[in-house]
């Protein structure tokens, strides 16, 4: 009987390489523009920097995507459709913020309408520096983000599950409501 | 100054009791009235081709304890610009609405609303929500506002050990 089970978590763990060398490998990413950062995406989309070449594309819906990239200043009006988006991703799913603004408020950090640490509300898997960062660091961070999945690093998604209540006791502090009955949702 | 404005200045002159003039650019004309008016004299300079309008804006001039409305209207056939201007008192801020008179004020109106609490009356659905979502606070383009208080009483700041801000001036 235990001999069956030591097999099988060693088939487990298999498996668990196998899929983290495919996950690291082919990346979709949800480009949700946020904010000004998203500029520098095109240039490291296209033929200069190529972001194909690490295995990452766009993908269309959330419910597709492996990471969601959340380029810049967030509004709360913003962070609450962000939070839609990220809780519609399907396991595993990762996070990358760019700019200060996620990290601090940026020059943001006196704005009634813009939040000021992300990291309160959304786990983040990896920064990437700058003002807006400049493609090599976004490619850089981008490299980061595989090399942490490929070492098991990137586990933000299970702390977001682990510590859920958390997050949500943060994000209603924020927005009041989760969930809000606008007039184009009615 | 444009023709056009020329013949609709002295136009208004002789209709409506004008409180003040000004002419920022060749074609562009700001005229101050008072509130009462305002409602005939948009009627008739949509009527003298100002069809569209452009922004329903509002200034926060707290040492007067006023509200300046700011309704800049079009003219498509002579590209002339019109600003339309009032003051109202700064407590219990009250207009009466002009969706009769350009029902694109809506958004305008709900904007104003939102963000200086002046309220349109007659307008029902300028009290309802457009950018701030459950807003819990003084309408927040008021003058007297706190925007740094107010971030850092909601949004919980980073602390650090180091002070960067300090480091860069040596």
């Amino acid at each position: 009987m235990e001999n069956t089970i030591e097999k099988q978590e060693k088939l487990q763990k298999g498996w668990d390489g196998i899929s983290r060398f495919f996950r690291a490998n082919s990346i979709w990413m949800l480009m949700y523009c946020t904010g000004c950062c998203a500029i520098e995406l095109p240039q490291a989309m296209t033929s200069r920097y190529d972001m194909e070449r690490l295995g990452m594309g766009p993908m269309a819906t959330p419910r597709q995507a492996d990471v969601l990239l959340v380029t810049g200043y967030l509004s709360l009006k913003t962070l609450r459709r962000l939070i839609y988006a990220y809780e519609q991703m399907s396991t595993p799913k990762y996070l990358v913020a760019f700019g200060p603004c996620t990290l601090n408020g940026g020059i943001y950090y006196d704005s009634h309408a813009v939040i000021n640490r992300l990291d309160q509300y959304l786990p983040i898997d990896v920064y990437i520096a700058g003002c807006m960062p400049k493609p090599e660091a976004v490619m850089n961070g981008f490299q980061d983000l595989i090399d942490m999945i490929k070492r098991k690093e990137a586990n933000g998604w299970k702390n977001y599950e682990q510590n859920k209540d958390w997050y949500r006791k943060n994000q209603i502090q924020a927005l009041g409501e989760l969930r809000i009955k606008d007039e184009f949702h009615e | 100054m444009n023709k056009d404005i020329k013949i609709l200045a002295k136009d208004i002159k002789s209709r409506f009791n004008l409180l003040g003039e000004d002419y920022p650019k060749d074609n562009q004309a700001a005229f101050d009235f008072n509130s009462g008016e305002i409602h005939s004299v948009l009627s008739y300079v949509k009527s003298q081709g100002y069809r569209q309008l452009s922004i329903l804006s509002c200034v926060d001039w707290i040492k007067e304890n006023e509200f300046q409305l700011v309704f800049i209207v079009f003219n498509w056939q002579n590209g002339v610009r019109l600003q339309i201007r009032t003051r109202i008192p700064r407590d219990n801020p009250k207009f009466n609405t002009i969706t009769s008179i350009y029902p694109g004020a809506q958004y305008y109106e709900r904007d104003v609303h939102e963000f200086f609490g002046v309220e349109f009356e007659g307008n029902e659905n300028s009290y309802k929500q457009l950018f701030l979502e459950n807003w819990d606070d003084m309408p927040p383009l008021r003058k007297d506002f706190d925007s740094k208080a107010y971030s850092d009483r909601k949004y919980p700041v980073r602390e650090y050990k180091t002070d960067f801000s300090k480091a860069g001036d040596e």
